[in-house]
């Protein structure tokens, strides 16, 4: 068979894929579409043997266009909408930190002990803390939880400025935590960064407010949200550290597809991290600047913790990998 | 393909066994597209800002509209892209004016995960400032990707095939058999001059038939007259079309 007469052969069936394409590519396509996956192969099949031939590039080309156009078309699946973006957070997010538990325990304890370390020794030696804080940040630290404070102080008097602290802390925290995953493929080192430095600053905060302030009205404050928040944050680390780690230590993988196999495993982490900080913001927003007194709010708070530690450990357990 | 070297096409093997050829695309092309897009979300979060500013305060409050101005501008930052990108068409509002497309690295469209994953890791393809990790990365890599493209397993690629340009040249040379049997790639290169050949001058025509003197055996008008034969030859090695053979010392190529 010459090239020309190649040509008229195989010429019907790609102006039919041509045709199908583009009645499937319609909002509403007719039942003749059913043909597209047969003659998608056929004239995948015809696309191979031109390449073998070297056929012209004009026919390659067109040919190639034609591929790419159909495959895109048949792999084309819809993302799954709500219930399985509810079955990523309660089913996959909880599976996937049970997965990692070490990497999870490793980022917690990088995380919350130079915290309570700053915090411990400020008291006795405030020099730390209040060169971490800086005099604006000390100063603000005053005007909040200073000894002169009570809980009461930060009760928000509107629906609307609680909703728009809501805003905010969706707008900062969650950036936060996106910032912090992608800080991870740095080999760890973003990730880890942003974790020591929240840590040594949020130990630095307790500190002071337990060396010059009324601790009371920051824990009843901050109690609640906390739990949400701070997990979140440790998670989303989590899920940088993980993509990190894979470019440090891929095992027997190569690296490039260590890789992009740890950006699967860390999207629920990061998502499921996102969530949580989201639910911290709704906390925070709303319930944290509620007037109640101190015993409900630490009720509420370690209500809180529990909920996050038993989601984290039991969510999800019974369900499979699954469908 | 020994052509295929010098231009960006990379090859895809896709999951019907057959192998397609991907266009990927260079910094600067998506550079262009970036600064159209990032242009694009200055405008409407411009405008957006001004219309909630403007109507809503009287109805729910400054605060609130403050908040959902704030909740707006966080959504415009993170998922812009990932909205587009994980569409239909595969392509921001930035990427379409530039004919680009993000693709799976398996040929296939991008999943809602992927896109979420490439455009999330700006933030480290961003530092230490204006992209410059990510445009070294792509310098490193054969597929122009940077890091989020690392990560998801996608590519940027030109989404049209630019039109062959094939004039309408009618090549008068004399059908012959290579003097000895060719490979493929050789083969190759013959059937692409004679493709081409027509687009050049007829200086570049004897300058490039002359590399393959050792096929020919001369160099000049005469090897190139060898080379078209023997390139139509491969083209369809039987003469059918009874057309006389060429006049001796007419034109080559014939419009």
């Amino acid at each position: 068979m010459t090239p020309s007469q190649f040509e008229k052969h195989i010429g019907p069936r790609w102006q039919k894929l041509e045709r199908l394409l583009d009645e499937a590519e319609k909002p509403h396509p007719t039942a003749a579409v059913e043909e597209l996956p047969a003659t998608f192969r056929q004239v995948c099949h015809d696309l191979s043997i031109a390449q073998h031939r070297m056929s012209p590039q004009r026919l390659t080309q067109q040919l190639n266009a034609l591929a790419i156009r159909g495959y895109r078309l048949l792999e084309r699946r819809s993302a799954g909408g709500w219930e399985t973006f509810v079955r990523l957070f309660l089913v996959e997010f909880p599976q996937a930190v049970r997965a990692e538990w070490k990497l999870f325990w490793w980022c917690t304890a990088l995380f919350y002990l130079p915290a309570v370390l700053i915090a411990v020794i400020t008291p006795a030696h405030p020099e730390w803390a209040m060169a971490l804080l800086g005099p604006g940040g000390m100063a603000q630290i005053e005007s909040m939880y200073g000894e002169a404070s009570k809980p009461s102080d930060y009760v928000r008097d509107s629906f609307g400025s609680g909703f728009s602290a809501f805003c905010f802390y969706i707008m900062n925290n969650v950036s936060i935590d996106f910032r912090t995953f992608a800080g991870g493929i740095l080999g760890g080192v973003g990730a880890l960064g942003v974790l020591l430095y929240n840590s040594i600053h949020l130990g630095a905060v307790f500190g002071y407010v337990h060396y010059s302030g009324n601790p009371l009205t920051l824990y009843t404050w901050v109690v609640a949200h906390g739990a949400p928040e701070l997990t979140g944050i440790v998670i989303s680390a989590m899920a940088g550290m993980r993509v990190g780690w894979s470019v440090l230590r891929p095992g027997r993988l190569e690296r490039r597809a260590a890789l992009v196999l740890a950006g699967r495993k860390a999207l629920p982490l990061l998502i499921g991290a996102a969530v949580l900080t989201s639910l911290a913001a709704v906390l925070e927003g709303f319930w944290s600047p509620m007037d109640y007194p101190p015993t409900i709010k630490f009720t509420v708070g370690a209500l809180c913790w529990l909920a996050v530690a038993m989601f984290l450990m039991f969510s999800g357990r019974r369900q499979t990998d699954a469908a | 393909m020994a052509a295929a070297r010098a231009d960006t096409l990379q090859s895809v093997e896709l999951a019907d066994g057959v192998e397609i050829q991907l266009r990927v695309a260079g910094p600067a092309v998506r550079s262009m597209a970036y600064m159209i897009d990032l242009l694009i979300r200055i405008g409407i979060d411009f405008a957006v800002g001004m219309a909630v500013f403007m109507l809503l305060p009287p109805l729910i409050g400054a605060e609130m509209a403050g908040g959902l101005m704030m909740l707006f501008a966080f959504f415009m930052e993170w998922f812009y892209n990932v909205f587009f990108e994980a569409g239909a068409k595969g392509a921001t509002p930035g990427q379409r004016s530039m004919k680009l497309r993000v693709m799976s690295v398996t040929g296939g469209p991008v999943s809602l995960a992927q896109a979420v994953m490439r455009n999330f890791m700006r933030v480290a393809d961003f530092m230490p400032g204006l992209y410059l990790t990510g445009i070294v990365c792509m310098l490193f890599t054969k597929r122009f990707q940077r890091l989020g493209d690392l990560v998801a397993h996608t590519v940027v690629t030109y989404a049209e095939v630019p039109p062959v340009l094939t004039p309408q040249v009618e090549i008068r040379a004399e059908r012959r058999a290579p003097a000895q049997v060719l490979t493929r790639e050789e083969q190759a290169a013959l059937l692409q001059f004679i493709e081409r050949a027509p687009l050049w001058a007829d200086e570049r025509r004897i300058e490039l038939a002359a590399l393959a003197q050792p096929l020919t055996g001369v160099v000049g008008v005469e090897g190139l007259r060898r080379l078209c034969g023997m390139a139509l030859w491969l083209q369809d090695p039987e003469e059918k079309s009874g057309t006389p053979p060429p006049l001796k010392g007419a034109r080559l190529f014939h419009t």
